[in-house]
């Protein structure tokens, strides 16, 4: 479902608070049904970005726009074309989710009759239809995030924003609203996500975005991000024989680079290294061991890991390069 | 400190920047009451009548700040502790449950003998000059402050365990407090004189009441008395209330302090109209408007933020509203019913004043309530965002939120109308008397709306905004009332008239020709100051809302 029209667009976005860069020069493009992830320790600047977007914070410098709408200028017109979810939930007593989703219907203008057929769809969507009599109060945090996003798509909203929906969620809660989320981009929504639940995020999101101390350190793929973080890859080689792990080790200590870590794991009948070799390079030492007389079941990069990628960067004391990725919804910071 | 609780509750209440002010601020009032009435000319000074005016009218002063300020700490101490959890693990250290209250009421009390403390300087001036004697009036007014202090702090903390948010438990106590010290003074002031079960009644009654204790140490009769020498007890009798009801709410209060206060089932949110018809018919019956039936969708020329209030207020489902309807409506009729029975004893007068009193009471009463939170309970609740998020406008919030008060204070209002139509159809030259007073409610109305609804506004939390609205209310109601208690001496008929213009209370008894205030010429003066209130107080609103629904 995602297109090359850029959707979101925040450009050398910049939020001071006095002498604070709460975001500092944050440039970042999403296309149409992409599911964006933002992540970043606390105090980096996730939600004075999504609240700059909606319009409820502006921006000191630089432009942020959705569909085409400036939102700070345009900020009446921005309310139509998001649906926002923040990260504290906002119940009323004494309310039943049906009634909730009445009222922030009629808020949105929607006509009576519309806007009941409407909750009906969003209810199903959600997976809250039986919930629909419960009061908001009343239910657990996993149901009132679900009830939340449910909310965020009253007014079918091209964009969906949600700050933190997995927050606090059990481990059944976190894969149903994972499940959600892909369901929502599957409609062709396009969502911009923030979390600190880094395997989550990973999961379900064609972009990640590490936003540290108000600056986008990295932006892309998480493969993109690994790759980009280190140019070294690590290298899997799977064999049927214990015996040949030590075989296939040195052929690959010939082929590799000198310096290069090599890890023969003789129970597991797995040999594990770290190259900068190109792909075409890896084809050759494939078919070196192949040749070789050894058995290889499976020779396969090690993806890299969001947790490495992010924790590289969050760590204070290491001075990481700033990354650039542009393909398929790019950003710098 | 003896209690860890004790030194957490009065050390970070008094470590606030607003306790601060408050103490500089009180110390500056009392020192400028004794200022202002100082005796000027030493033939008064020697015969001690002025230090013994200024001290009774001090005396009633400090008892109204500590009805006002003091309420709103033990009733959302438990119910803040227990929303945030911290309650739990209070329970699960050795401390016991008495410990835990002891400590809390203590702090309380800390904080009170602080507030009393505070005016000593100004008391012992008084003294100095020859007014109250040091072994009479002077403890004893200490003591019924003190003991009006324990009994509320008490009441407030028991309130607090019932309570499940900190502005119903804040709305509560006050509303128990305006009951015991105002209220109860009331039937006395119509029945005192008369004989039979109404009249011993009513005497009990007023006992409940520390106004009524002070004012029998101090020598001022009752509060729009007639006269009559009373033979009670007073300051007695008050002693032992207040005592009793302090143990009931403490033994009360320390058998909810445990894990049970805790036990609580999420509503499941039953729905009659899944139920079979036998259910059905029942709730039709019984409630007229079931509450658990399945609400229709917002209509289209409804305002939705109305909508949402009344359907988010406890008190503003139908069900609810229905009720409250029913009891003013059957107070009022039994009120004129009393007119037609007793026309012998009482004037229509007198149950005009009765029929104003308890209009404005309830007016002051549930106005905070209904209009403090409109913005800091969207603010408090995380609503507020998302409120912006939807297409519509401020002033269309605001409005609707307005309505949503404006519909309930009519309804109320509207169901006490019947006994003023009887007092006009029994007496029809009271008819021009009676407009005036509707229009003196329907503006009391409108000025507590938006005074408690503009102070609500300047705060984030719901528990502050109703507790600024509260004591801003009863200032503007109890406190002219004050100056009035000292009609005559120390004050004079000019300064009791500039002082009465601003309460409503005054302005419609003076309208409606009650004893006491029939003297005073206060309309149109009182309208013209609700009438600039009002409309200072929807700028104050308007403005506030603007501010905080801007980009920031």
């Amino acid at each position: 479902m995602q297109s090359e029209r850029p959707v979101v667009i925040l450009d050398h976005l910049t939020k001071r608070y006095g002498t604070i860069a709460a975001l500092d020069d944050l440039t970042l493009t999403m296309h149409a049904g992409q599911i964006v992830g933002l992540i970043g320790p606390n105090g980096a600047g996730k939600t004075t970005a999504i609240k700059i977007l909606v319009g409820l914070i502006r921006p000191t410098s630089g432009t942020a726009s959705i569909a085409g709408v400036d939102c700070v200028r345009e900020a009446r017109k921005i309310k139509g074309l998001v649906g926002y979810m923040p990260d504290q939930f906002g119940s009323y007593d004494n309310m039943r989710v049906w009634e909730y989703l009445d009222f922030f219907g009629a808020a949105f203008g929607i006509p009576r009759r519309a806007r009941t057929k409407r909750i009906g769809e969003i209810l199903e969507t959600t997976g809250t239809a039986y919930m629909k009599d419960r009061f908001v109060e009343s239910l657990s945090h996993g149901m009132q995030q679900r009830v939340g996003v449910a909310r965020t798509l009253l007014h079918d909203p091209q964009v969906l924003i949600l700050d933190e929906p997995a927050n606090g969620l059990d481990p059944q809660a976190r894969i149903e609203m994972r499940e959600l989320l892909l369901r929502l981009a599957q409609l062709g929504k396009t969502l911009l996500v923030t979390s600190h639940i880094l395997p989550d995020l990973s999961r379900i999101c064609d972009r990640v975005g590490i936003l540290i101390q108000g600056r986008l350190r990295a932006f892309g793929t998480i493969d993109q991000i690994g790759r980009q973080l280190s140019q070294e890859r690590t290298v899997e080689v799977h064999l049927t024989r214990a015996d040949q792990v030590a075989a296939a080790a040195e052929i690959i200590r010939r082929a590799i680079e000198a310096r290069s870590q090599i890890v023969e794991a003789t129970a597991e009948e797995v040999v594990r290294f770290r190259t900068a070799m190109p792909e075409a390079a890896l084809g050759k030492l494939l078919a070196q061991l192949v040749q070789g007389g050894i058995q290889v079941t499976q020779f396969r990069e090690e993806h890299t890991d969001l947790e490495e990628a992010y924790m590289s960067f969050a760590r204070p004391s290491e001075t990481k390069p700033e990354l650039a990725v542009a393909a398929g919804g790019g950003g710098h910071g | 400190m003896a209690s860890p609780i004790l030194h957490r509750e009065l050390v970070s209440i008094l470590r606030t920047r607003r306790m601060l002010v408050f103490q500089c601020l009180l110390i500056f009032l009392f020192a400028a009451l004794v200022i202002v009435r100082w005796p000027t000319e030493p033939r008064v000074a020697l015969s001690g009548a002025r230090p013994q005016q200024v001290f009774r009218l001090f005396g009633y002063g400090l008892l109204t700040t500590l009805l006002l300020v003091l309420p709103v700490f033990p009733a959302s101490n438990i119910v803040r502790e227990k929303n945030r959890g911290t309650l739990a693990l209070l329970l699960n250290t050795p401390l016991g449950a008495w410990r835990i209250y002891v400590g809390k009421l203590m702090g309380v009390l800390g904080l009170a003998g602080i507030l009393l403390s505070l005016s000593l300087p100004a008391a012992a001036a008084c003294y100095a000059l020859g007014g109250p004697s040091l072994t009479g009036e002077f403890p004893r007014v200490y003591a019924v402050l003190a003991l009006a202090a324990f009994q509320y702090a008490a009441l407030g903390l028991c309130i607090s365990t019932f309570s499940n948010s900190i502005d119903g438990a804040v709305r509560i106590t006050y509303a128990f407090v305006l009951m015991l010290s105002v209220i109860s003074l009331g039937p006395h002031q119509f029945f005192q004189g008369s004989e039979g079960y109404l009249a011993d009644w009513s005497e009990e009654l007023r006992c409940l009441s520390p106004f009524s204790a002070l004012m029998s140490i101090l020598g001022a009769g009752d509060l729009a008395g007639k006269g009559l020498m009373s033979t009670t007890n007073v300051p007695g009798r008050f002693a032992v209330l207040s005592l009793v009801i302090t143990a009931v709410c403490s033994v009360c209060t320390v058998l909810r302090l445990n894990h049970r206060i805790f036990d609580r089932a999420r509503p499941q949110g039953r729905i009659s109209d899944d139920q079979d018809l036998k259910v059905r018919a029942f709730r039709r019956l019984m409630f007229l408007v079931d509450p658990q039936r399945r609400a229709r969708g917002i209509g289209p020329l409804v305002n939705p933020v109305m909508v949402k209030e009344f359907r988010c207020r406890r008190f503003g489902r139908l069900s609810w509203l229905l009720r409250l309807i029913a009891a003013c409506a059957v107070l009022s009729l039994a009120l004129t019913y009393a007119t037609t029975m007793g026309t012998l004893e009482w004037d229509v007068e007198t149950i005009g004043g009765i029929m104003v009193f308890m209009q404005v009471a309830l007016l002051v009463l549930i106005t905070p309530s209904l209009a403090a939170g409109l913005i800091s309970g969207e603010r408090e609740s995380g609503g507020w965002p998302l409120l912006q998020m939807t297409t519509l406008s401020v002033p269309r919030i605001v409005w609707g939120k307005l309505l949503s008060v404006i519909l309930t204070l009519l309804l109320v209002l509207c169901a006490t109308l019947p006994g003023y139509l009887v007092m006009v159809y029994i007496k029809s030259e009271l008819r021009f008397q009676v407009e005036r007073v509707v229009i003196c409610l329907a503006a009391t109305a409108v000025f507590a709306m938006l005074l408690s609804a503009a102070l609500g506004s300047l705060f984030r939390r719901t528990a502050s905004a109703t507790a600024a609205a509260y004591a801003a209310l009863l200032a503007v109601c109890a406190g002219p009332l004050l100056i009035w208690l000292g009609r005559d001496a120390p004050f004079g008929r000019g300064a009791v008239e500039w002082a009465l213009i601003v309460n409503p209370v005054a302005a419609a008894l003076s309208v409606i020709r009650t004893q006491g205030f029939q003297e005073y010429d206060l309309i149109p003066g009182n309208w013209w100051f609700l009438g600039i209130a009002s409309t200072a107080a929807l700028i104050v609103l308007i403005a506030q809302t603007w501010r905080i629904s801007k980009p920031q």
